[in-house]
C-alpha cells in the first residue's frame, strides 16, 4: 500500500506539468512552443475582445488559482482587468515580484514611449506602445524570455526546453525570411489605424501610418476628427484603412466610401481571424495589409 | 618570354603591395585619430551624466509612493418632496421617521456627495494596503482601511482592518461602481447607507476545481445597530460560498449564498440570509447585458417578539457600446412581519420602487448619468407619498485608480 502511494506520487511528480497562463493567444502559442508537453498552457483574454478590456470573469480566478506561472502582455495593455484577478485568485506563485510572474513587455525595446503622460491625451500607455506581439520579428525575443523562465521554474527539463528554443528559432528565422521577402514589395505603403495596434508591424516593413480613425486612445471618433482624416487621405493619396475585429467598422466603411480607400481587417493576436498558428496569424497580416 | 612575364608580374605585385601597405597605414592613422576624438567625446559625455547625478536623492523614497485616486460625486436633483420633509422620511417596518441617514443625494437642488480619496499600495511581499477615506461636505470618514496577504499557501487569502464585508453582491462594491447612484432598498433598510462594513477580519479559500467555489468566512465588530449593534463583545459572523461558471465565451453567471448571524441592541439574535445571482452576456468588446438580482431576509429577534423580514432587488443594464448604457432596476419589500401599529390607518403594504437609468461615459474615467426614480416605499408627513426624483449625477475617478472587481 505504502509503496503504491510513493509510486503515485513520485509519478505525478515526475509528470506534473507547469501550469502557464497567458493573458492573450500569441503569447500562449509560443509558450506551447518552447514548453511542448511539458506545460499546460491557458488563455485568458479571448482573441475576438479588445485586449485592453477583457472581462475579468470570476472562471478566470479559478484559472490563476492553479498556475505556476503567468506571462502577461505588460506595458499597461493589462491594467484595466488583470490586476483585481491577480489579487483575488489568491495563488502566492503569481504575484507580481514573485518567480512565476513574467512581464514580456520588460525584454522588448517599446517605441511610442511618451515624454510626458496625461488623460487629458486619453488612455496613454506611459510605457510606450504595448502592442508588440504584430511583430513577427519580436517572437524569438518572446520565445527566449519565455525559455529562460521556464528553465528557472522547472530545472529538470532544461535540455528540453533549450533544444525546443533551438528548434524553434530555426523553424521562426527559415519563416522569416520568406515572410520579409514577401512583405518587401509593400515598403513605402501608406496607411491610416483605427488606434495605434501595427505600429511595431508597420516600423519593421517601412509602412507608413499617417494617422488614427480615434481622435485620442481610447476616444471613440468624432465627425469634426473624421472629416480631418479624410481631407489628409486625400491629400496624401492613403488607400489602406487598417481595422482591428473589435471595434466598430462603420467609421472606417464611411471614410472608406468617401475615400476610394479600402478597409482592411488586420488580427491584432492569433485567432483573432481563424488561424490557429503563429504562421497562420502572421500571414494573415501579410496576406490582408500585402495584396 | 615567360620569365619575363613572371619577374614583371613579381615586380609590379610588390610595387602593389607597397601602395597597399601605405594605404592600409593611412587608414589606420584616420581611425586611431578618430578613435581618440571618440574617447574624447566618451569622456565629456561621462563626465556630463556623473554631473546629472541627483545628489540630494540619497534617501529619496518617491518611487515607493502608494498609488492615489480621486473620486468625485456629485447630482443635480428634481425631487417632488421638500428637502425638510424628505429628511424625516419614513419605510415602515424598517426605518423610523427621523432615523434615515442621507449622505448621498438628499436634496433637492446641488448635492456634492463625496470627494474620496482612494489609496492603494503594496506593503512589502506579503501584505497589501488599502484605504479609502471619504470626505463629506462636514464629515471626514473612514471608509475602508485593511491590509490584506498576498502570498499566502493553500489558495487562502486574509483581510484585516476596517472594510467592506463580502456578504452578497453589492455590498463590498463601492457606490461609485454601482449601476445605479441609489442603494438597494433591502440594503439600505437592513445596513443603512454604509451596508455592511465593520472592523474585523476575513478568511477566504478559493475550493481546488476546475470551477470557481470560493468560501469565505469574516467575524466583524457589528456596530451596525439597524440590525446588529451589541457591541459589548463583537457580535458579527458571516459565511459565504461563491461559485460561477460560463457557458461559451460570452455568457458567464455568478452566483452566491451568504449568512450573516449577530446580537441586535435587544442583545437578541440577528440571522440574515442572502442569495445572489449575476448573468452577463458580452455582445462585444464593450457591449453586455447584465442581469444582476439579490433576495435578502432578515430574522431578528427582540425577545418579546421576533421580525421576520425579506426584500430583493433586481436590475437588468444595456451596455450599448463604452460610451452609453441604460438599465433599469425593480427593489421589493417582500416580507415584513413586524409590529406596524404606530402607523395606524397608513397603508403600509406594498412597497416598492423603480428605478431607470441612462449613463453617458467620455470616457472610464468619467461618468454622467440620468435616472428617473419612483419610488413607493416612503411615508412623509404620516402619509404613503410615492415620490418622483429625476437626477443628474456626475462621476469622476482621477489619478492612480485600479480596475474594479467584477
Amino acid at each position: 500500500m505504502k509503496k503504491i502511494m510513493i509510486f503515485m506520487v513520485l509519478t505525478t511528480a515526475l509528470f506534473a506539468k507547469v501550469n502557464v497562463d497567458t493573458t492573450y493567444s500569441t503569447l500562449g502559442a509560443i509558450v506551447k512552443k518552447i514548453g511542448a508537453d511539458k506545460v499546460k498552457v491557458t488563455v485568458l483574454g479571448s482573441s475576438k475582445y479588445d485586449p485592453h478590456f477583457i472581462v475579468p470573469k470570476p472562471s478566470l480566478l479559478a484559472k490563476l488559482r492553479r498556475a505556476d506561472l503567468l506571462v502577461i502582455n505588460g506595458g499597461g495593455l493589462e491594467l484595466g482587468w488583470l490586476p483585481p484577478l491577480i489579487r483575488n485568485a489568491n495563488n502566492a506563485k503569481i504575484q507580481n515580484g514573485a518567480k512565476g510572474f513574467l512581464d514580456i513587455s520588460h525584454f522588448i525595446p517599446m517605441i511610442d514611449i511618451p515624454a510626458s503622460v496625461s488623460r487629458a491625451f486619453g488612455d496613454v500607455h506611459s510605457q510606450g506602445n504595448p502592442h508588440y506581439s504584430t511583430d513577427p520579428h519580436l517572437v524569438l525575443t518572446i520565445a527566449k524570455a519565455i525559455e529562460e523562465k521556464l528553465v528557472e521554474l522547472d530545472f529538470d527539463n532544461v535540455e528540453y526546453y533549450e533544444q525546443n528554443l533551438a528548434d524553434f528559432t530555426k523553424e521562426w528565422n527559415k519563416f522569416l525570411t520568406k515572410y520579409d521577402a514577401k512583405m518587401a514589395q509593400c515598403s513605402g505603403k501608406k496607411v491610416v489605424q483605427y488606434h495605434e495596434l501595427f505600429n511595431y508591424f508597420l516600423k519593421e516593413y517601412h509602412i507608413k501610418s499617417y494617422g488614427n480613425i480615434e481622435p485620442l486612445p481610447g476616444i471613440s471618433p468624432s465627425s469634426k476628427h473624421t472629416i480631418k482624416l479624410m481631407y489628409m487621405m486625400k491629400k496624401k493619396h492613403i488607400k489602406t484603412i487598417l481595422q482591428d475585429v473589435y471595434h466598430e467598422k462603420k467609421t472606417a466603411e464611411f471614410i472608406a466610401d468617401k475615400t476610394g480607400a479600402q478597409v482592411v481587417v488586420i488580427p491584432h493576436d492569433m485567432g483573432a481571424i481563424g488561424g490557429q498558428t503563429l504562421q497562420e496569424f502572421y500571414n494573415n497580416i501579410a496576406k490582408q495589409l500585402c495584396q | 618570354m615567360k620569365k619575363t612575364v613572371c619577374l614583371s608580374v613579381l615586380v609590379f605585385s610588390s610595387l602593389f603591395a607597397d601602395s597597399d601597405i601605405e594605404i592600409l597605414k593611412k587608414q589606420m592613422e584616420q581611425q586611431s585619430k578618430t578613435m581618440h576624438s571618440l574617447e574624447k567625446k566618451v569622456a565629456f559625455l561621462e563626465q556630463k551624466e556623473k554631473q546629472n547625478v541627483n545628489t540630494s536623492a540619497s534617501f529619496s523614497q518617491n518611487a515607493y509612493l502608494p498609488d492615489i485616486a480621486l473620486i468625485l460625486n456629485m447630482s443635480a436633483l428634481n425631487r417632488d418632496v421638500k428637502n425638510s420633509e424628505y429628511e424625516q422620511a419614513a419605510i415602515p417596518g424598517f426605518i423610523d421617521k427621523g432615523e434615515m441617514h442621507l449622505p448621498f443625494n438628499k436634496d433637492t437642488g446641488f448635492n456634492l456627495n463625496y470627494a474620496e480619496v482612494a489609496m492603494h499600495s503594496v506593503v512589502d511581499p506579503y501584505f497589501e494596503a488599502f484605504a479609502n477615506f471619504h470626505l463629506h461636505p462636514d464629515e471626514f470618514e473612514i471608509g475602508e482601511a485593511y491590509v490584506q496577504t498576498t502570498s499566502l499557501p493553500y489558495s487562502l487569502k486574509i483581510k484585516a482592518g476596517k472594510f467592506k464585508s463580502s456578504f452578497g453582491r453589492i455590498n463590498k462594491k463601492h457606490q461609485h461602481s454601482w449601476h445605479f447612484d441609489s442603494q438597494p432598498i433591502i440594503y439600505k433598510s437592513l445596513f443603512g447607507p454604509d451596508s455592511i462594513s465593520d472592523p474585523g477580519i476575513q478568511v477566504q479559500w478559493i475550493a481546488p476545481t476546475d470551477t470557481y467555489l470560493m468560501f469565505g468566512a469574516e467575524a466583524m465588530q457589528g456596530t451596525n445597530d439597524r440590525s446588529f449593534g451589541d457591541t459589548d463583545t463583537n457580535n458579527l459572523y458571516m459565511g459565504y460560498i461563491k461559485s460561477s461558471i460560463d457557458i461559451g465565451d460570452d455568457l458567464s453567471i455568478l452566483g452566491g449564498v451568504s449568512f450573516a448571524h449577530g446580537k441586535n441592541t435587544t442583545k437578541n439574535t440577528t440571522n440574515i440570509y442572502g442569495i445572489d445571482l449575476t448573468l452577463r452576456e458580452q455582445l462585444g468588446s464593450y457591449s453586455a447585458i447584465i442581469w444582476q438580482s439579490e433576495f435578502l431576509q432578515r430574522d431578528k429577534d427582540l425577545g418579546a417578539k421576533s421580525d421576520k423580514q425579506a426584500g430583493f432587488y433586481s436590475e437588468l443594464v444595456y451596455q450599448y457600446n463604452n460610451n452609453y448604457s441604460m438599465g433599469f432596476r425593480y427593489d421589493r419589500i417582500s416580507k415584513n412581519d413586524t409590529d406596524l401599529s404606530s402607523y395606524g390607518s397608513i397603508d403600509v403594504d406594498n412597497l416598492d420602487r423603480y428605478t431607470t437609468m441612462m449613463e453617458y461615459k467620455p470616457f472610464p474615467m468619467s461618468r454622467l448619468r440620468l435616472s428617473y426614480t419612483y419610488d413607493r416605499t416612503k411615508v412623509i408627513a404620516d402619509e404613503r407619498k410615492n415620490v418622483n426624483e429625476v437626477m443628474l449625477s456626475l462621476n469622476i475617478a482621477a489619478g492612480a485608480h485600479g480596475a474594479h472587481d467584477y
